[in-house]
C-alpha cells in the first residue's frame, strides 16, 4: 500500500485528566456532522447511578436519542466505555469495552461486550467513555492519542477495505514504532452492505509480532459504524500497570488479584483448559446433552461433532499466550495460524484466523450441518474481515438452509444456489456475496426478520412456517445453544434486553441437567440473580469467564454453588479496592439493577419494551415438525403422559405435536408472569413507578416515558 | 488403581465412569469428567469403560457462556 495521507479535518488538544479511583469523570463527545469534538462531565450522580460501561454508554445514548429516531439517524450515537475496574492489568479478564448503539435489526437498544484493548487505552487517555454521532462522507478515522494529549478526525483516502488488513496498516502508521501501545476499532465491507456488520476491536500480540482481534459482534453495531462514514476509530497509550487505574487500595487490589489469578493458574489445565483451548470444550459436551443446534436448531446432536470440537481444534491452535488483555490468565482467545482460504480474496495465501470459539463452531458449523473445521475456520476469517457477526451469519444461514429444503425458497430465489444443509461452498459463496451486498446474500445479511418478510410477500412462503423456524427474537438472531428443553434458558433468551444472547443468563446446564430450579419461582429467581450479575461485569469493564468458568474444588459444597459466591466476594473487595465504595455482593446486583431497568425503560422509549416484545419463535420451545417430534418421541410423549396425565391411545403424532406446543407456550407465558413480578414490573412486563424510584432511576424523563404508557 | 483427582481409589473389572462415580459421597454432582485427558459427559457414563491406572478428574458444572 502506499503512505498514508491524511486530511486534518478537526483537531483538540487537551490537558490529559489522570486516573482517579478508575475514573477520569469526563466523557469524549466526537459529531462527525458537524465535525466538533467536545468533552464533558460525568457528575457524581451519573456515576453512583450508571457506574460505568454499558451504564455510562445508556446514559450517554439516551441523552442523545428522541424516542422516534431509527438507527440510521444522524442522532443515533455509538458509545464505547470500559468500567472502572477496566484497564487493571493483574486481575483476570478485566479489558472489556461495552459497546452501545440502537440496532439496525431490532430498532432498539443493543451493547456488546468484546476484549482487545480499546477501552482501557481511553480510559487511560483521560475519558471514561466515547459518544461518535453524526455522520460523515467516509474515509473518516478518528485518532484518540493520550500520550500527545491530541484527538483528531481525519480524512485519510484509500485505506484498505477489510478490517483484517486495516487494523495492520493503522496500527503501523500510528504506532510511532510501539505497536503494543495502539488498538483500533474497525469495521468492513459486511458492515456497510448489511445489519449484521459487527466490530474488530483490535490489539497487538507482541508474542506473535502480529494485530489480533476481538469482535463486539451483536446487534449490528458495525453497521452503525459504517453507516456514519467511519473506517476506523484509533487509541493510542503507553505503558499500563496496576497503579495506572490509580485504585484506592493498591494493596488490597494485589491481593484480591493474586487469589484469583493463582487459582485459575492453577485450576484451569484441570478443568476446562480455557488457557489452551478457549471455549471449544463446550462443543462435545453440548452435542452429548442434545444442546448443540444441528440444522437451524431442529437437533440438539450430530455424529460429526466430534469432527469439530475439541480434539480438532487442539491441533489446529497456535500454542502460546492469547490473553486478550494484559495479564489475564484465563487468556481464551486462540488462534490458527498460517490457514489458507480456498475462496475469496484471500485464497491461497496464509493468514491468521482468530478464533473460532464455541459460537461460531456452533452457529458455522453445526447449525449449517456443516463439520469441516476447515469451512468453520474460513467462515471466521471472512466474517471477521468483512465485520459481520458470525453468530448472526450462522443462525441466518441456517433459517436460509431449511428454508431451502422445505421448499419455501428454491433456486430461483436463491440466484441458482443449491442451499441445502452441509453445503459448505455455497455457504461461502453467500457470505462474500453478503459482503458486496450482491445477489441473494444481500437479502440474507438483513437478518432473519426481514428475510421471513421477503419470504412471505415476494416468494410465497408459508408466513406461520417462517416464524416459527426463523431463529430470532427482537430482530436479533439467537446465539447457539438449544433451549427446546429448557424452560429457564427459553426465559434467559426471550426475557433478555437486547434479544436473545447468553450473555444476559445461561441456564441450560442449571435447569435441564442439575435441575436446580424446578419451580416457575425459582426460575423467576434465577432469572433475576443471574441477568443482573452478569450485567455488573459489563458496567466494569470485566469479562464474566473468570467468575465461573473456573470454579474453586470447594464450590460444590457451599450453599449455592451455581453462584460461585467466593468469586462474587473477590469482586465486591475488587470494585471496593479501586473505586474505594464500600461494595458487598449484594451491592453488585442492586447497581446492575438499576441500569438493567434503565435498558428496559430505554427500550420502552423506542417503542418496545413490553411484553409482546418478549416473545419466541416456537423452534425455541418445542418441536415445530413431525420429524422433530419423531426424532425425540419418547421424551415428548413422556412429557404429554407424566407432567400433563394425556392419554395419547390412538393419536397421531401431529395430534400430540399440537397438544405438546399448546402447553409449552402456556407455560412459557406463566414463566414471564412470575419474572416479571420478580424484577417488580408490571404484567405487562415494565417496570412499576416503585421499582424505579427504590433504584434510583427516576429520572423525569424516565417518569414521562413509563407515564406515556400507562405506568403512573 | 484409578486416581480420581488427588484420590487413588481400587479398580475393578468392568469399572465405568458411573459405577466409579456412584462410590463417591458427590459423584452424582457431576455431569462431566475428564477421563485420561478426554471430555466423558453424564449420558455416556453407563457405556465408558475405566481402565486400571486411570486419572479422572471431576469438572465442575458447566457455566457455558
Amino acid at each position: 500500500m502506499t503512505p498514508i495521507k491524511s486530511t486534518t479535518r478537526k483537531t483538540l488538544t487537551y490537558p490529559r485528566r489522570n486516573v482517579d479511583k478508575g475514573y477520569t469523570d469526563q466523557y469524549l463527545d466526537v459529531d462527525l456532522s458537524a465535525g466538533t469534538i467536545a468533552t464533558g462531565p460525568i457528575e457524581e450522580k451519573i456515576k453512583k447511578t450508571f457506574i460505568g460501561g454499558k451504564g455510562f454508554d445508556l446514559w450517554l445514548l439516551w441523552d442523545a436519542l428522541k424516542g422516534d429516531n431509527k438507527w440510521d439517524d444522524p442522532q443515533n450515537a455509538i458509545c464505547i466505555s470500559s468500567g472502572p475496574m477496566g484497564g487493571t492489568p493483574a486481575y483476570p479478564g478485566s479489558g472489556k469495552s461495552i459497546v452501545t448503539s440502537i440496532s439496525p435489526l431490532t430498532g432498539s437498544v443493543i451493547d456488546s461486550n468484546v476484549g482487545g484493548y480499546f477501552g482501557p487505552y481511553l480510559k487511560f487517555s483521560g475519558f471514561d467513555a466515547l459518544r461518535i454521532t453524526g455522520k460523515t462522507k467516509g474515509d473518516t478515522v478518528v485518532v484518540i492519542d493520550g500520550i500527545e494529549e491530541k484527538i483528531e478526525i481525519l480524512q485519510i483516502p484509500g485505506l484498505p477495505e477489510d478490517a483484517y488488513a486495516l487494523s495492520d496498516v493503522l496500527t503501523d502508521h500510528f504506532s510511532q514504532g510501539k505497536k503494543v501501545g495502539i488498538s483500533v476499532i474497525s469495521a468492513g465491507p459486511g458492515a456497510a452492505n448489511t445489519r449484521i456488520g459487527c466490530l474488530n476491536f483490535s490489539w497487538y500480540d507482541n508474542a506473535r509480532k502480529r494485530v489480533r482481534y476481538k469482535q463486539a459482534g451483536r446487534g449490528g453495531i458495525g453497521t452503525v459504524f459504517a453507516d456514519k462514514g467511519l473506517r476506523a476509530v484509533v487509541a493510542r497509550w503507553e505503558q499500563v500497570s496496576l497503579k495506572t487505574n490509580n485504585p484506592a487500595d493498591l494493596e488490597a487490589l494485589k491481593t484480591v488479584a493474586r487469589c484469583h489469578s493463582r487459582e485459575i493458574v492453577e485450576l484451569d489445565p484441570k478443568q476446562n483448559e480455557m488457557a489452551r483451548l478457549g471455549t471449544v470444550h463446550l462443543v462435545p459436551i453440548m452435542n452429548d446433552f442434545d444442546l448443540l443446534p444441528t440444522n437451524n436448531f431442529q437437533y440438539g446432536s450430530h455424529p460429526g461433532a466430534s469432527l469439530i470440537g475439541r480434539e480438532a481444534f487442539e491441533k489446529l491452535f497456535d500454542p502460546g499466550y492469547d490473553g486478550c488483555w494484559k495479564g489475564c490468565t484465563v487468556a481464551c482467545a486462540h488462534g490458527v495460524k498460517d490457514f489458507v482460504p480456498y475462496t475469496g480474496a484471500y485464497k491461497g495465501r496464509k493468514v491468521f484466523v482468530d478464533g473460532p470459539e464455541y459460537e461460531t463452531i456452533a452457529g458455522c458449523g453445526s447449525n449449517l450441518g456443516i463439520f469441516d473445521p476447515f469451512t468453520i475456520l474460513e467462515i471466521n476469517f471472512y466474517c471477521d474481515a468483512y465485520g459481520l457477526d458470525t453468530i448472526s451469519v450462522g443462525t441466518a444461514i441456517a433459517f436460509v438452509m431449511e428454508c431451502f429444503e422445505r421448499g419455501l425458497i428454491n433456486a430461483d430465489h436463491t440466484g441458482g444456489m443449491e442451499l441445502s444443509f452441509g453445503n459448505r461452498l455455497n455457504a461461502l459463496v453467500l457470505i462474500h456475496q453478503m459482503a458486496s451486498g450482491e445477489g441473494f446474500g444481500a437479502i440474507v445479511g438483513q437478518g432473519i426478520r426481514r428475510m421471513k418478510g421477503i419470504f412471505a410477500e415476494r416468494f410465497g412462503a408459508d408466513p406461520a412456517m417462517l416464524q416459527d423456524i426463523g431463529m430470532e427474537s427482537k430482530g436479533l438472531e439467537f446465539s447457539e445453544y438449544m433451549t427446546k428443553e429448557s424452560l429457564a434458558q427459553q426465559g434467559g433468551y426471550g426475557l433478555a434486553l437486547k434479544g436473545p444472547q447468553h450473555d444476559e443468563a445461561w441456564l441450560i446446564f442449571l435447569d435441564m441437567v442439575h435441575n436446580f430450579m424446578p419451580t416457575f419461582e425459582q426460575k423467576a429467581e434465577a432469572l433475576h440473580w443471574f441477568p443482573m450479575f452478569r450485567t455488573w461485569f459489563g458496567l466494569c469493564g470485566l469479562c464474566k469467564l473468570p467468575w465461573n468458568d473456573i470454579v474453586p474444588e470447594d464450590n460444590k459444597d457451599t450453599l449455592e454453588p451455581a453462584k460461585v459466591m467466593k468469586h462474587v466476594n473477590w469482586y465486591a473487595e475488587y470494585y471496593t479496592a479501586v473505586t474505594g465504595c464500600k461494595a458487598t455482593p449484594e451491592d453488585l446486583i442492586t447497581m446492575s439493577e438499576a441500569v438493567y431497568n434503565f435498558q428496559r425503560v430505554f427500550n420502552l422509549k423506542m417503542g418496545y419494551g413490553t411484553r409482546d416484545h418478549d416473545t419466541l419463535p416456537y423452534r425455541a420451545m418445542g418441536p415445530v415438525t413431525v420429524e422433530e417430534y419423531a426424532s425425540r418421541q419418547e421424551r415428548y410423549d413422556t412429557e404429554l403422559k407424566e407432567k400433563y396425565t394425556v392419554d395419547l391411545t390412538g393419536k397421531d403424532t401431529p395430534w400430540r405435536l399440537a397438544e405438546l406446543r399448546k402447553r409449552r407456550e402456556a407455560q412459557y407465558e406463566t414463566l414471564k408472569d412470575a419474572v416479571y413480578q420478580r424484577r417488580g414490573w408490571t404484567a405487562n412486563g415494565i417496570p412499576t413507578v416503585e421499582t424505579v424510584k427504590r433504584l434510583g432511576i427516576d429520572f423525569p424523563e424516565v417518569m414521562a416515558v413509563l407515564a406515556k404508557n400507562g405506568v403512573k | 488403581m484409578v486416581t480420581v483427582d488427588e484420590q487413588t481409589s481400587c479398580w475393578q473389572e468392568g469399572l465405568t465412569v458411573a459405577t466409579l462415580l456412584a462410590q463417591l459421597d458427590d459423584g452424582h454432582i457431576y455431569a462431566v469428567v475428564k477421563l485420561d485427558g478426554k471430555l466423558v459427559s453424564r449420558p455416556h457414563f453407563d457405556t465408558t469403560p475405566v481402565p486400571d491406572g486411570a486419572r479422572v478428574t471431576r469438572i465442575p458444572m458447566i457455566a457455558g457462556g
